[in-house]
């Protein structure tokens, strides 16, 4: 029903409401249109029977019975239109009206107006042979001024008590009057149109501090910014609803101002003492040990830059700015070959993109730094694939077993089972380079690379970013 | 040029004993005389008896934090400051040289480069300084630098990352615009700073600028090889406002 209804069936709050509601108005609506037509109907049915009962009855006293006619019998029969007839008016194809029916006996038996019984129905005016008669001569009397004849007739017919003669009165049927129809309809529409305007309006001033939350809340999670709360305002539960929200908000927005001071004042308090320990390291006399411990400084170093990097990469103050991929790249591959750091690259295509230049520049960093440290030398290429810029990472190393592919992603997870000095780092790299992706909107994959016999060859890091 | 007969005059001002006590005496070794202060106010009073030559600040410290005291320096002194920063990310980096900053290294730094990076700053400072005025842009075919957020844009307005080795040769260029610029001079000017990486020959870094700024790097157009001479920009220069870039 969703999925037929799918293009017009309303997503909002709003929207569905004002659909059921107008559905339940439509409804109420036509059922009293239909109940107030067929009273109508009933009221002139009514007033037919009666119409035809009065002249049954005026026939009968100015006539009387069938057979001994006073003078002018026959011509006050005529004026009243009440045929005589020895058999019964019904044909095969006539329906008998079973409610007119008791109705008239009624009212005659009321008058005194004793019958053997009585026949009302319906017939279309064309199918009844006396009225063809008299409309035949009608039209040669008046030529084309005569009035259109009515559609419908009712026929009504009593059997006298004696002799098997019928008393037969024709009422012409108003045609339905189409003025009645018109008018319920407009009634219809004009009422629908004003209860359905002011449930809409109604509900808008409920749905709108809705709305108005929902726009704010899209916001907070953008911006993180507690300035520009809503006011309360709706009824009661919306009202509630926004000032849990803005406590909420404020909350949120607390934690993370207190998660920045705090991780700015870790990075500060231990790259200050560690800064101390670079400048004492110089002080050594032996180089090659001097040259070790400033290494171990720069892997401290480097790990608490991916923790703090990691706690704040999500942070949306940073702007995005469109910059060109490739010089981009071309820089991090750069760095590395200054450090004489067995790196190639190559940059087949110019790619502008809006994008964080600090932060990426760190993930691709981290996924040569990675490749260089297991897979001893990192070939770094920048591509495009329809509308993605690929950026792929590959190193000659062992690779990592399929079922731990996954896991590498997770932070703290490292290529070796022991907490080797020598390989370092503290297992965020990765993690960092999938988060700042994930940051742009991309991804980063990791797979093996195979030769034709199903060697593992390598390691390739795959990451994309969508071109907007 | 740094041969002078007396010492180099240096305030350091750090509020952590802990690296201010050794890294003045790893600079006293490397033959400066170094004041040091524990916070803006101590240096405050110690700029009133005599000026230093350079101040190196730390930017986190208690009661008046380094970069209001940094302000302070180039406003009413017009001293070459470098940043210490425990903080190492670009929006740092652009509000500290946008206050008047001449450089900064962020901690822990190799104590060699801030060597290097003082002796840069000191020989620029010497020369007059490069500083280019406030929101000034180079632009040259359509490209823009800017000297203070050295943020290269190419002419569709995208960001072209490049070093801070390419930084100084783009704006060697750019001083000198269609003269011909032969290895030595550019080594000259933009040598120093990040003297390790000039290790390697000029010619390798040319490569690298043009891979970013030229269309075709094999067959370069703006910054041309000139036979038996060096290199050449072969573009106009015009200097223009921040924001009408």
């Amino acid at each position: 029903m969703k999925r037929l209804l799918g293009g017009i069936w309303p997503k909002s709050l709003q929207g569905q409401l004002l659909l059921a509601v107008a559905l339940a108005l439509m409804l109420a609506q036509g059922i009293s249109a239909v109940l107030l037509y067929r009273a109508q109907v009933e009221r002139r049915e009514a007033a037919l029977v009666h119409a035809a009962a009065i002249r049954l009855f005026a026939a009968n006293r100015e006539g009387g019975l069938g057979g001994r006619h006073p003078p002018g019998a026959e011509e006050a029969a005529r004026q009243l239109k009440v045929e005589q007839l020895n058999q019964s008016p019904l044909t095969s194809g006539d329906e008998r009206q079973d409610r007119a029916e008791h109705e008239l006996q009624e009212i005659l038996a009321g008058q005194g107006f004793a019958t053997n019984g009585v026949v009302v129905f319906h017939r279309p005016m064309g199918e009844d042979p006396h009225l063809a008669r008299r409309m035949a001569r009608r039209t040669a009397a008046l030529g084309e001024h005569a009035p259109p004849p009515p559609n419908e007739l009712m026929v009504a017919a009593v059997e006298l008590p004696a002799g098997g003669d019928w008393m037969v009165v024709r009422m012409p049927v108003p045609r339905p009057e189409r003025g009645l129809l018109l008018t319920l309809i407009g009634q219809t529409l004009l009422l629908y149109a004003l209860l359905f305007g002011a449930i809409a309006l109604i509900l808008r001033q409920i749905t709108k501090p809705l709305k108005a939350l929902t726009g704010r809340l899209e916001r907070f999670a953008e911006t993180r910014d507690a300035d520009g709360q809503l006011e309360p305002e709706g009824p009661d539960d919306v009202r509630r609803l926004i000032v849990a929200h803005n406590a909420m908000e404020a909350r949120l927005a607390a934690l993370l101002d207190e998660k920045d001071v705090m991780l700015g004042a870790i990075g500060h308090d231990l790259k200050t003492p560690l800064a101390a320990l670079r400048v004492r390291i110089e002080s050594v006399e032996d180089e090659s040990e001097r040259a070790k411990m400033a290494r171990t400084i720069e892997d401290i170093t480097r790990s608490l830059d991916d923790i703090l990097s990691l706690a704040r990469v999500g942070r949306p103050s940073d702007p995005l700015e469109p910059a060109e991929l490739g010089a981009l790249v071309a820089q991090v591959g750069e760095e590395f070959e200054d450090m004489g750091e067995p790196v190639t690259f190559e940059i087949a295509t110019r790619i502008v993109l809006p994008l964080r230049a600090t932060w990426l520049r760190r993930a691709i960093r981290n996924l040569v730094v990675n490749a260089l440290r297991y897979g001893k030398a990192a070939r770094i290429e920048l591509s495009r694939d329809r509308d993605q810029a690929v950026i792929r990472i590959e190193d000659d190393g062992p690779g990592i077993p399929e079922d731990q592919i996954a896991r590498m992603l997770e932070p703290f997870t490292r290529g070796e089972p022991s907490r080797n000095s020598e390989t370092g780092g503290a297992g965020l790299g990765l993690t960092l380079a999938r988060a700042i992706a994930d940051q742009h909107g991309g991804s980063l994959q990791l797979g093996n690379r195979r030769d034709a016999s199903g060697n593992v060859v390598g390691l390739t890091a795959t990451l994309r970013l969508p071109i907007i | 040029m740094l041969e002078q007969s007396a010492p180099v005059r240096l305030l350091l001002v750090d509020d952590e004993p802990a690296l201010r006590e050794p890294l003045a005496e790893y600079l006293s070794r490397q033959g400066f005389a170094v004041a040091q202060a524990s916070s803006a106010a101590e240096a405050r009073s110690l700029l009133k008896a005599s000026l230093p030559e350079l101040v190196l600040l730390d930017i986190m410290m208690p009661g008046e934090d380094g970069l209001s005291l940094c302000r302070h320096l180039a406003d009413a002194h017009a001293i070459p400051t470098i940043l210490l920063t425990a903080k190492g990310e670009a929006m740092d980096r652009i509000v500290g040289l946008e206050i008047g900053a001449d450089d900064y290294v962020v901690k822990p730094f190799e104590p060699r480069e801030l060597v290097a990076r003082i002796r840069s700053v000191l020989r620029r400072a010497a020369k007059g300084g490069v500083a280019p005025g406030e929101d000034e842009l180079f632009e040259f075919e359509g490209w823009h630098l800017d000297p203070l957020k050295r943020r290269l844009t190419d002419p569709e307005g995208a960001m072209v990352s490049i070093s801070s080795a390419e930084f100084r040769l783009l704006m060697a260029f750019l001083e000198h615009p269609r003269k011909v610029l032969d290895r030595d001079r550019l080594l000259d000017m933009v040598q120093g700073r990040e003297a390790h990486l000039f290790d390697r020959a000029i010619d390798n870094q040319i490569s690298r600028l043009r891979r970013k700024v030229e269309v075709d790097s094999k067959n370069p157009t703006l910054i041309q090889t000139v036979w038996g001479g060096g290199y050449m920009l072969a573009a106009d220069v015009r200097r223009v406002q921040a924001n009408s870039a």
